[in-house]
């Protein structure tokens, strides 16, 4: 048979085993942190380490029915998938509220949240929209059409509320920007409404995505830093910066450098147009921190207060700061080698001193066990996940595949990215699991199933031949 | 359009934030210790383990300072349940007010802690650690709460140790414990908040040797302060080990026995032993209790009521009154009228009365004469002979000349300074040398006519109790001494190096036999002024004083040692306001040598006398 050939033969092995090898370090963390000395076995269902490991097999099996399921129905039945995922995802807004979100959907102790899988049915039917567009011929409708497949389920998510998963559904933005989705239709409407101007198109509009993500970026950089006091020392000159003279010179620094890189590597033609990019970009960037600083400072209290909340600059009834401060003393307490495995003083769950240290906080157990060494094994093992992805996506035929592989690929960076960030300090405290690692049975399923359809996608790449 | 390069940005992002994270965990993990620290402060707890405060002893080896348990009632916020303040206040015996009180001043007494990372600063007091309500109970006080301590969820009780003194006297020498301030912790990380440090005396002077060394255990523990297993298998942990026990020269029964003699009186007694230096004991009337200030509570009650007492009793009059000899001077006056050789153990004066007052008496016609009926004009015309040698024309300079050699005479006695020993809080006492009589009257402005009166021990010159009984023991020893000094021995080290050196005057042995004969006349001839310390089968030398007061009756007092041929016991007696040195003076000098010779009194009457006398003592009541 065809099909059992293709399921050993096809599969992309060291994506795979990659991914095996980060569930296999997941469990062995959850079982460190949630180890029970009564329940010592990994086979105790009562424990959470019995629990994870049901989950990772579970997951597993369904990633082998997955698999077992002609790759092509995804495509065919997007729409289907997705407006099911809608209406799950209305649903759970009158389910009682866990938390104080209504994300669960479920009986007894078995619950899901449709937010995860909704991941999975919007990265399809986005792929299924976009791969159907001639890229050339865009419209404003086209534009629309493909945003509001993301906005209306954040939309969803953000009723819940579910700020996570809220912001991990911008990273479907990122495969727009790839796939050459270009917001110049609607932008071009207004340039052109300007007498005399008549522009076929814009360099903004094209660049709409990353522009924006470097304008929140650098606004939150801002706002974070805001109350921090720089002390420089550069050849004798002591330098004091406040938060957002402080950026402004970290941005200068950035521009003498590319400056320089530029003079030594680009050819002259290029080197022109790359120098008023970048000093426009210095400008503008500099003139933004200076408004983001200068703007929050005229806002009334407490809008102040409810930014602040956000990002984790105060205090809140929530102590989110407090599982902040307390998860970066356990990450930073690992120091080069680690504790040692099971030696977490901190991070254990026993010891509870960082709450949620088995789903949104693995990583401080992770990182205090086995210290940088151990961290820089995981961060390389999911920077191998990720480019793996990439490359997967890049040698599809069909346009569904790769687009869905880059969905893929963002969905897992962006959860990499925000969840470790909110162990260092680096991004505000919005509870979303560190995937195929972090406790918790949805979102082991609900990754697994992504990764299993584009192993299954790949598997088949050449049976399609679209 | 081209959309290859579109990938390469998305790679680009992909890898610069990894970079950029893993910049940041090299710098939290490896770089930046900060994380580390507060790691450990949050998770694990040092728990210190504070060993007995060493003991000490007396030099017949009676344990005169020691520990006891006391109880602290603990309370934990976060356990308390549905607290009945009313209820709990009359149990305790307070007002609810003073119960609503307290808890506020624990939080408040803990301070806050400045995060420097999120610049925040949060309360030290969290509701899931233990804090003392009440500290320092005794068994009696702690027996009465803690049966109905179940009641009250959240308190419970725990043992503490504090300082006992079984004989209750020396307290001026021993000294008190209280609790660190906070300047004290910073200075030294040995103290946690709470602890006791030595505030006087040998407990402030030894403190360092007698903290001990305190155990350090290493625990994990959880969010709620729960212990939950020791860090790394007890791997760094240490023991706590009591300081070894302080052995003294003092004789506690002696001390004991002074403070009663000395009771209802004003003034002191300081008593050496001579061959070792060694203070077997050291009494500033009136005297107190130690255990007084023992523990927060009595030392708040009763410090005050000290500090006010119009009787001065926290006034340590042996080391800090600076009283002018008087008549003891004396005795050293001729030892150094001798060595300089202006006048022989031979050499008379008659007692002409228009140079200085003088009671009735045959003149002297040697020094043991001079010694035995205190003659003022004899000192005045031997020191005028030591002052103005006639070595220099101008009389002026002469006299300079001659103070400077005096001055030495006397600094060779210890005197003038204080002695660098563990005895603490001394003065310096006051010894003029040319120089300050340079600054008084101007140079060359003054001869032996101006400053006679130095010659009877009056006028400029001043001297602590300890320092008297020095020069005591000084002669006892025949012209050397050991520095004074209390601790014997810390452990078995023996006593201090500096303990161990012998220092000479600059008089010849020789000499100190006239003086001594002289002080053998004053206690035991028909017309020595100090008959009253004359004992039938002790050899006394002794030397009495009156040291006059301006502002009041005079101040009665007594040196001498004994037995005169092997000397065990320098003293020095000083009762104040109680007149003529020989009524009261030289009987409790005569008490206190037999009681530490014989161990008991052979004149009950005498001993009873001395001990009913109320002198200059105002009464509380």
């Amino acid at each position: 048979m065809r099909k059992e050939e293709s399921l050993t033969e096809n599969l992309d092995w060291p994506l795979f085993g990659a991914i095996i090898t980060m569930l296999i370090m997941g469990l062995a963390t959850v079982y460190s942190v949630a180890y029970n000395e009564e329940a010592p076995s990994l086979f105790d269902f009562s424990e959470k380490y019995g629990r994870q490991l049901f989950w990772i097999v579970f997951s597993l099996f369904l990633g082998l029915l997955v698999f077992l399921i002609d790759a092509d129905i995804y495509r065919r039945f997007a729409v289907p998938i997705y407006i099911s995922t809608l209406v799950l995802l209305v649903i759970v807004l009158f389910m009682p509220a866990v938390h104080g979100a209504h994300a669960w959907i479920g009986i007894g102790s078995f619950g899901v949240q449709p937010a995860e899988f909704a991941k999975i049915s919007t990265s399809l039917l986005l792929a299924k929209y976009i791969s159907g567009l001639t890229v050339k011929q865009q419209t404003t409708t086209t534009v629309l059409s493909a945003s509001s497949i993301l906005l209306i389920p954040m939309a969803l998510i953000l009723l819940q509320p579910d700020a996570g998963t809220f912001v991990v559904f911008t990273s479907f933005l990122f495969v727009m920007y790839r796939e050459g989705l270009t917001f110049d239709p609607i932008l071009l409407k207004f340039v052109n409404a300007i007498p005399g101007v008549r522009y076929k198109e814009t360099w903004v509009g094209s660049h709409f995505i990353p522009i924006l993500f470097a304008l929140v970026f650098l606004s939150i950089i801002t706002l974070l830093l805001d109350s921090v006091v720089f002390h420089l020392n550069l050849f004798g000159f002591a330098l004091e910066l406040s938060g957002s003279s402080g950026v402004i010179f970290g941005l200068l620094v950035i521009y003498l450098i590319s400056w320089v890189l530029l003079q030594r590597f680009s050819t002259k033609r290029e080197r022109s147009r790359m120098m008023v990019v970048l000093t426009l970009g210095l400008l503008l960037a500099s003139v933004l921190s200076f408004t983001v600083d200068k703007g929050f400072g005229m806002l009334k209290p407490h809008q102040k207060d409810r930014i602040e909340l956000f990002l984790g600059l105060r205090e809140d009834p929530n102590g989110d700061d407090y599982n902040r401060n307390r998860a970066m003393a356990a990450v930073g307490s690992g120091g080069f080698l680690g504790k040692g495995y099971r030696e977490a003083s901190v991070s254990s769950v026993r010891s509870n001193h960082v709450p949620e240290s088995e789903t949104d906080f693995i990583f401080c157990p992770f990182a205090e066990e086995w210290g940088f060494v151990g961290v820089i094994v995981l961060f390389l093992l999911y920077l191998f996940v990720l480019f793996r992805i990439i490359i997967i996506a890049e040698r599809q035929r069909s346009a569904f595949n790769r687009i869905y592989a880059y969905c893929v690929a963002m969905i897992l960076f962006y959860h990499f990215a925000i969840n470790i960030g909110m162990n260092i300090g680096f991004a505000p405290v919005i509870g979303i699991p560190l995937p195929f690692f972090s406790y918790g049975g949805s979102s082991m399923m609900s990754f697994s199933v992504m990764l299993f359809i584009l192993l299954k996608l790949d598997a088949q790449r050449k049976d399609v031949l679209r | 359009m081209n959309l290859d390069g579109r990938r390469n940005v998305i790679l680009v992002f992909i890898v610069l934030v990894i970079g950029i994270y893993i910049f940041r965990l090299f710098y939290m993990q490896v770089l930046d210790d900060t994380w580390t620290l507060r790691a450990q402060e949050i998770a694990e707890k040092r728990k210190e383990i504070f060993p007995p405060r060493g003991v000490i002893f007396d030099r017949n080896g009676k344990k005169i300072v020691t520990n006891q348990t006391y109880y602290n009632l603990m309370m934990v916020e976060d356990s308390i349940v549905d607290l009945d303040t009313a209820a709990f206040a009359k149990l305790i015996g307070w007002t609810p007010k003073e119960v609503r009180q307290r808890f506020k001043d624990i939080v408040d007494g803990e301070g806050t802690y400045y995060n420097k990372i999120t610049g925040k600063r949060t309360p030290n007091y969290q509701k899931i650690r233990a804090y003392p309500f009440l500290k320092e109970l005794t068994l009696e006080e702690m027996s009465k709460i803690a049966p109905h301590l179940a009641n009250y969820k959240g308190f419970y009780e725990e043992a503490t140790s504090a300082r006992n003194y079984p004989f209750k006297c020396a307290a001026n020498i021993l000294g008190y414990l209280s609790e660190v301030t906070r300047e004290e912790i910073e200075e030294d990380h040995f103290y946690k908040p709470s602890n006791n440090i030595g505030r006087a005396g040998i407990e402030r002077f030894y403190e360092k040797e007698l903290r001990g060394v305190k155990g350090i255990k290493y625990i994990v523990t959880s969010a709620l302060n729960n212990a939950i297993e020791s860090y790394a298998d007890g791997k760094y942990d240490t023991t706590a080990r009591q300081a070894e026990p302080l052995k003294m020269g003092m004789d506690v029964v002696l001390q004991a026995y002074g403070e009663q003699l000395m009771q209802k009186k004003k003034g002191c007694i300081v008593a050496i032993e001579p061959a070792t230096g060694e203070i077997l004991s050291m009494i500033s009337a009136p005297s107190y209790d130690p255990n007084l200030l023992v523990g927060k509570r009595n030392i708040s009650t009763n410090y005050p009521k000290l500090a006010v007492d119009p009787n001065l009793p926290l006034f340590p009059r042996p080391l800090q009154a600076e009283y002018p000899p008087g008549s003891i001077f004396k005795l050293v006056q001729s030892l150094i009228a001798m060595q300089e050789g202006v006048i022989t153990a031979n050499t008379g004066f008659p007692c002409d009365k228009s140079l200085v007052g003088c009671h009735n008496h045959p003149s002297a016609r040697n020094i043991a004469e001079a010694i035995q009926y205190s003659c003022n004009p004899y000192y005045y015309m031997a020191v005028r002979r030591i002052i103005q040698q006639g070595v220099k024309k101008n009389n002026f300079a002469d006299a300079e000349y001659g103070l400077s050699k005096w001055y030495r005479y006397i600094r060779s006695f210890g005197l003038g300074d204080v002695f660098e020993t563990d005895v603490s809080g001394q003065r310096p006492g006051l010894i003029p040398n040319p120089a300050f009589y340079d600054k008084w009257y101007g140079h060359h402005a003054w001869a032996f006519s101006t400053i006679r009166s130095i010659s009877i021990g009056q006028g400029e010159v001043k001297l602590t109790p300890l320092q008297m009984a020095n020069i005591v023991a000084i002669i006892a020893n025949k012209g050397w001494y050991y520095t004074p000094h209390f601790v014997r021995s810390i452990g078995h080290s023996g006593p201090k190096p500096e303990f161990k050196k012998r220092h000479w005057t600059m008089i010849n042995y020789k000499y100190f036999d006239p003086v001594i004969e002289g002080m053998r006349r004053v206690v035991n001839e028909p017309g020595g002024t100090g008959k009253m310390a004359r004992l039938d089968d002790i050899l006394v030398c002794g030397k009495t004083g009156t040291v006059q007061n301006p502002h009041g009756e005079d101040h009665s007092v007594f040196f001498a040692f004994a037995p005169m041929h092997k000397p065990k016991i320098a003293v020095a007696v000083f009762v104040e306001n109680a007149g003529w040195g020989g009524t009261w003076a030289a009987p409790i000098t005569s008490l206190i040598i037999e009681k530490y010779l014989k161990g008991k009194v052979s004149d009950p009457d005498k001993e009873k006398r001395i001990i009913e006398a109320q002198i200059a003592y105002k009464s509380n009541n």
